[in-house]
């Protein structure tokens, strides 16, 4: 453990990796190392609570920073915000859904001084809690579930990553360990064991190493790796250090050259991690483990002999018989090839060929074929040829059964043929191929349903390297990043903007050197992890903070360094940080803090600011800040509010039909696969976003409108924009449709028949308040029915703000 | 003026003088308020160039210059051989097979054309007749050799997914100068989608409002434009109208509503959409001509002329950048095998377009100010796969692609870079991808090292460490 924190000595050197990636026109010059270091390179320490003169306001820390800053500008806070509006805050901040009536009524009715508190303490303890902040984790860890690019395969089940996190928030997992998971999953020692084996658990969180994008086609192994190791790195270091060291992989600017030295030293601890293959996992939820065992068995019978099967099986029969006629008929008349060669050579018993010959040429072809060599090709030419012509004699002969060949086809053929375009040349109709392909589609999906549920996960794994593998490679800078052009040898080690030198890291191992390869990741986690690290609690408490006020303290959330923004407070990030490495890491009393405290608390109205000249950016934090809900909590609250969401949590993730505009684009002509799938349950259309299938090639438009795409890179703050296709989408979309009319038929089955009160509930119920009188009577009157009522109130600026 | 009025008389004059009125008056709104502005609106070139806005055809699968483009009369000569060793050859390409990298001949004989003289493959009838008007840049490389990457590369600057596409980036510089119709217009083909999906005309880690709207080749052309069958006009008039009474009684209750207000005005811009966009793609209004010089009139042309043609119909009412795409899935330019009869193909589908669209573009005197670009993820070998299989296909060549531009700035019938004789590698200097990037935005009024916007702590660019305007090729 030495070993690992004696790099951190914080020095008054620095050179900060940011600062040197430059490209841009505004990078700075080059830097200056007599400077002091960098705000965010030293610890931060808890600096005396300021002196304040409204003392009353202050409820706890948070709120004498603040106060400090707001007396000195000579601005009062906000009032403190309504309990309804409180509410409706807090619950979509929590659990991403507005409080139901009943929840919110008791609230109101609630006088204890300690009502507010007791409601964030339910709410964090709220499932859905989990899946609301679990997904802001999936922001940042670039979560999809296919590797984008050409084919855009899935990545084996990385669910199982998800529902991870989302357990890993609702569980309060310690933030030290939860990053650790995901760095260092199964690259542990024991330090009495020397065979011991890692937790298998271990390997589901490095999901968080394994979710980037690559490009499946390329065959460079080189290149592939290459581009792995310096995403991997890239994505590190933003989201756990908030440091920006991806432009330093290639960059050779007039800058220094240490920072990409750097880049690569920190690649230096994944260099003996390995993407490659799945590992079994067996669920450790026992009601998951049910859930799975069940799935697989039934999926496993009806793939075996279900009614699709048997339906398929004795369908691409007939079309067999088909294919073999109808390939005789077209070969009359045509001259003899290889590919009648190759057919005839696959008939039992053989009619021209002795078996030794057949046995030869098989062979012949199968190197050609897998080596692609010259070499082989030609050795092939010299026995085809005579078999083509010896073939021809034996075609010509009186009685010659030629076109029994035909008989050799099989159903792989009739597959192929069904696949091929149609064209004037096809043996089969338009209508055949169709009926074949939804066949054989609906057997698909049950195959990779049932794949889904077996406990085969994408991970990463260390290389096994010596005495049972070959030595790790050395880690070598590339010149631009370029893997053919590698040039010096570096060892793993930490940015020296940060421990002040370029010493290697010591590498924690096993004390019987068992497993040479373990260890590098953990001595980077551990190192990140640790209480000197002067970044990893400040960027996290960072991130917290940017959910519950909007921006962080920190504006450029995975960027700390001087391209990125100061901190508006910077004792208070300090405070915080150190507050929260205090208190063992522990998020949800991170969330309590800022929840509790009176900033929090304001309104978003401040009329002590004159609007337009006070503050437009709110960086004073001396009101609420007003956001739209993001893409999933817009569509969840929807579904919500209907009362038609399914809450079931976890499970592989689900696929919300398609507009049917864009259907067809749910199939790709190269690989054939279905992009997009039905589901098993139409229930599972209204399952929370979380749990929709995250296809990088193909984002849900409702979702994609509203800033949610599928992510590539680590996306540390949503855009929010404002455009008329998200209009579009609420105005003729599915979603929107159908949900208002179920929010319609509850608020009229909870209501009674009276309209007035239909209409009150159903405000209520999507707004948390009652209608005004004058809205009643103006909503009253419009004489629309109540279904168009709800499409305008969930369509409103009321429903799709919180403040 | 207070917030409240001001809004007020945005409504009033939306109401009383229609949609430009209203347009204007929200850009004079925006550019005085602080808070976040309208991201579409139109903003000033960083200088004086022709062009205003942009065509980009781009054909996938990796377009072979030699049966193109590139006139190489030793692939005649060596048909069949081995591709002889030249010391500019011996570099590593990273083909899907090793040798014997037997060298095929061009599909179809070439001929010299128009003024300019130059050579165009007979699979180009059509565009040879317009050939004057191109300027070429041959021996472009792109930063890898696979389809996906070099996509990625191509349409956003970067071969790994997560940046912001060229349509994005010229949006972000530009804003749209119509506002009932996207900015930025991707013209899918019809048989499938693009490798990279979504991502290659996404918005990357720019606003999401700079993202490519895809067009379907069909009659909803936007998703979700339609109001369901069940939905009158005037019923949806009369529940807009009750939704913007509800915001606007919201947003009097409140200050600094700038975000608010621009949500209100995105519903009646949607609303206008909905009729614009099907007029857009609604092709009666066009002459039997018009329709006749895209290649309507033929099932082969129809399709992609069909895009091109609403490509026009586009840019003429001031959408910024239209993708026009050609080729997915198995209908890809990228002829591993089969090419002789493939090739013949993709050429014939998009040959009469792409005239037509220049030819249209010309006499309706738009090509002054609109660029067209011709592009694809890369060129191809002049030898082939060595598949196994009797009829030759060529492989991936990340540095020969060519790309010709035409219209607004371009010097027409221009030539830049070169390739050697067997097209394997560029002849002199490299032309990296990101030089023509640097071109297009240059063409556009955009200097590609003011057009940044900070992500992930630095100042990306279209061009990443930039590249050079390839002066040659502009007039």
């Amino acid at each position: 453990m030495v070993s690992v924190t004696a790099g951190l000595r914080v020095a008054g050197l620095a050179l900060p990796l940011v600062l040197l990636c430059g490209g841009g026109v505004l990078a700075p010059a080059a830097p200056n190392l007599e400077s002091a270091a960098w705000w965010s390179f030293r610890k931060p320490v808890k600096a005396a609570l300021p002196a304040v003169k409204s003392g009353a306001w202050v409820r706890n820390p948070i709120d004498a920073f603040i106060l400090r800053k707001l007396e000195e500008s000579g601005v009062a806070p906000a009032p403190e915000a309504s309990k309804r509006t409180l509410a409706r805050r807090v619950y979509f901040d929590l659990v991403g859904m507005p409080p139901t009536v009943d929840e919110l009524n008791a609230f109101l009715a609630d006088s204890s001084p300690r009502a507010y508190e007791a409601l964030v303490d339910k709410l964090l303890d709220d499932p859905r809690y989990g899946e609301r902040w679990g997904r802001h984790w999936l922001d940042l860890a670039r979560y999809g579930e296919t590797s984008g690019l050409e084919g855009d395969g899935a990545i084996g089940n990385v669910w199982r990553y998800r529902d991870w996190v989302i357990d890993a928030f609702n569980a309060n997992m310690p933030y030290d360990r939860f990053v650790t998971l995901q760095l260092a999953g199964g690259d542990e020692h024991s330090k009495t064991r020397n065979n011991y084996q890692p937790d298998v658990q271990g390997y589901i969180p490095t999901g968080f190493l394994r979710v980037a994008p690559w490009d499946r086609s390329n065959l460079v192994a080189a290149e592939v790796r290459q581009n792995y190791l310096s995403e991997v790195t890239t994505a590190t270091s933003s989201v756990f250090l908030g440091l920006t060291v991806g432009c330093a992989r290639c960059h050779d600017h007039k800058y220094d050259p240490i920072p990409q030295r750097d880049f690569y030293r920190l690649q230096g601890f994944f260099n003996a991690t390995q993407p490659g293959g799945n590992m079994a996992v067996p669920f450790r939820d026992e009601a998951m483990a049910a859930r799975a065992k069940k799935e697989v068995e039934r999926y496993e019978a009806l793939l075996k002999d279900g009614e699709e099967k048997k339906s398929l099986d004795v369908y691409e029969q007939e079309l067999l018989k088909k294919l073999i006629a109808g390939r005789a008929v077209k070969s009359r008349g045509k001259p003899i090839t290889k590919t009648d060669l190759r057919l005839e050579v696959k008939l039992k018993p053989q009619r021209i060929f002795t078996g030794e010959e057949v046995r030869r040429y098989n062979d012949l072809l199968e190197d050609a074929n897998r080596t692609g060599d010259a070499e082989e090709q030609t050795k092939l030419d010299a026995v085809e040829q005579p078999m083509i012509e010896a073939l021809r004699a034996a075609y010509a002969r009186p009685g010659a059964d030629a076109e029994k060949r035909f008989e050799a086809l099989t159903v792989i053929e009739v597959r192929g043929e069904a696949a091929s375009k149609q064209s004037e040349k096809s043996i089969f109709t338009e209508a055949e191929k169709q009926r074949h392909a939804e066949l054989a589609g609906t057997l698909e999906v049950y195959q990779r349903r049932l794949s889904r549920w077996r406990t085969s996960v994408a991970a990463v794994t260390n290389v096994p390297g010596p005495p049972t593998g070959a030595a790790l490679a050395p880690v070598r800078v590339l010149v631009r990043g370029d893997y053919r052009q590698p040039a010096e040898t570096v060892e793993a080690g930490f940015p020296s903007a940060l421990t002040g030198h370029s010493e290697p890291a010591v590498i924690e191992s096993d004390r019987y050197r068992q497993y040479p390869t373990r260890g590098y990741r953990m001595t980077l986690a551990r190192w990140i992890t640790s209480r000197d690290n002067p970044l990893t609690a400040r960027v996290m408490v960072n991130r917290i903070w940017q959910h519950h006020f909007g921006h962080g303290i920190v504006r450029t959330p995975s960027d700390f360094g001087k391209n990125g923004e100061k901190p508006t407070h910077p004792e208070l990030l300090d405070w915080l940080a150190v507050e929260f490495m205090e208190s063992g890491w522990d998020i949800k009393a991170m969330h309590r803090l800022l929840l509790l405290s009176s900033a929090y608390r304001q309104s978003a109205e401040n009329t002590s600011l004159k609007a337009g000249d006070g503050d437009p950016d709110n960086r004073l934090l001396a009101r609420f800040q007003r956001r739209r809900l993001e893409a999933e909590a817009i569509r969840d609250g929807i579904l919500y509010v209907s009362g038609r969401l399914n809450r079931t949590m976890g499970g592989p993730s689900v696929f919300p039909p398609l507009p049917a505009d864009l259907a067809d684009f749910a199939r790709y002509g190269r690989t054939g696969g279905l992009m997009w799938e039905p589901n098993e349950r139409d229930e599972d259309a209204r399952r929370r976003s979380v749990y929709i299938f995250q296809r990088r090639s193909l984002p849900l438009p409702m979702m994609a409108a509203f800033d949610a795409i599928v992510f590539s890179e680590s996306c540390e703050r949503r855009s929010s924009t404002t455009t008329p296709l998200q209009a579009l989408s609420l105005m003729n979309g599915a979603v929107l449709r159908e949900e208002a009319a179920g929010l319609a038929r509850r608020a009229q089955a909870e209501a009674g028949a009276n309209r007035p009160d239909q209409i009150r509930r159903l405000m209520e119920i999507a707004l948390s308040r009652p209608p005004a009188r004058e809205e009643l009577d103006h909503l009253d009157a419009s004489g629309s029915s109540l279904e168009t009522l709800a499409r305008v109130i969930l369509s409103s600026n009321e429903f799709a703000y919180v403040e | 003026m207070s917030n409240r009025t001001r809004r007020q008389l945005l409504f009033d004059s939306y109401l009383g003088l229609g949609g430009i009125a209203l347009a204007d008056l929200l850009m004079a709104e925006q550019a005085r308020a602080a808070a976040p502005a309208d991201p579409l609106l139109p903003r000033p070139q960083h200088h004086a160039a022709k062009a205003k806005r942009c065509i980009f055809l781009f054909l996938e699968g990796g377009v072979s210059q030699m049966d193109t483009f590139e006139h190489k009369p030793e692939l005649t000569k060596y048909a069949g051989q081995q591709m002889p060793k030249a010391e500019r050859t011996t570099g590593e390409i990273a083909t899907f097979s090793a040798a014997p990298n037997r060298i095929i001949p061009p599909v179809s004989p070439f001929r010299q054309y128009g003024q300019s003289g130059r050579w165009v493959s007979g699979l180009l009838p059509e565009m040879a007749t317009v050939v004057d008007d191109l300027a070429f840049i041959h021996g472009v490389k792109v930063d890898n050799n696979n389809h996906g990457p070099a996509v990625y590369h191509t349409l956003t600057g970067n071969q790994f997914p997560g940046s912001a596409s060229i349509g994005a980036w010229v949006t972000y510089g530009l804003g749209s100068e119509n506002r009932d119709l996207p900015g930025f217009i991707v013209m899918g083909d019809r048989r499938g989608a693009t490798i990279g999906g979504a991502g290659v005309w996404g918005n990357g880690f720019l606003p999401a409002a700079y993202q490519g709207t895809l067009f379907r080749n069909g009659d909803t052309p936007i998703v979700d434009l339609h109001r369901s069958a069940s939905m009158s006009d005037t019923a949806q008039r009369r529940e807009l109208d009750l939704l913007r009474w509800m915001n606007e009684r919201h947003s009097a209750e409140r200050t600094n509503t700038s975000e608010l207000d621009a949500r209100i005005a995105s519903f009646e811009l949607a609303y206008r959409m909905q009729s614009k966009a099907p007029e857009l793609v609604d092709l009666q209004g066009e002459s039997e001509a018009t329709k006749k010089l895209y290649g309507l009139d033929d099932e082969v042309t129809e399709p992609f002329g069909r895009q091109c043609l609403l490509a026009r119909r586009m840019v003429e009412r001031g959408v910024r950048f239209v993708k026009v795409l050609h080729g997915a899935g198995g209908d890809r330019w990228d002829d591993h095998g089969n090419i002789g009869e493939r090739i013949p193909v993709h050429c014939r589908e998009v040959d009469k377009p792409v005239a037509g669209l220049l030819k249209d573009l010309k006499s309706r005197g738009m090509l002054e100010d609109t660029l067209v670009v011709w592009a694809s993820e890369m060129g191809r070998t002049p030898f082939d796969n060595n598949l196994t299989t009797d009829k030759p296909g060529r492989d991936h060549n990340q540095y020969g692609l060519v790309v010709w531009m035409a219209g607004g700035g371009v010097r027409a019938g221009a030539t830049f870079g070169a390739t050697d004789d067997f097209s394997v590698r560029s002849a002199g200097d490299e032309v990296p991808l990101r030089d023509v990037h640097a071109t297009l935005l240059q063409l556009m009024g955009l200097n590609q090292n003011r057009l940044t916007v900070l992500h992930a702590g630095r100042y990306k660019k279209l061009t990443d460490i930039g590249g050079r305007v390839i002066k040659e090729v502009m007039a």
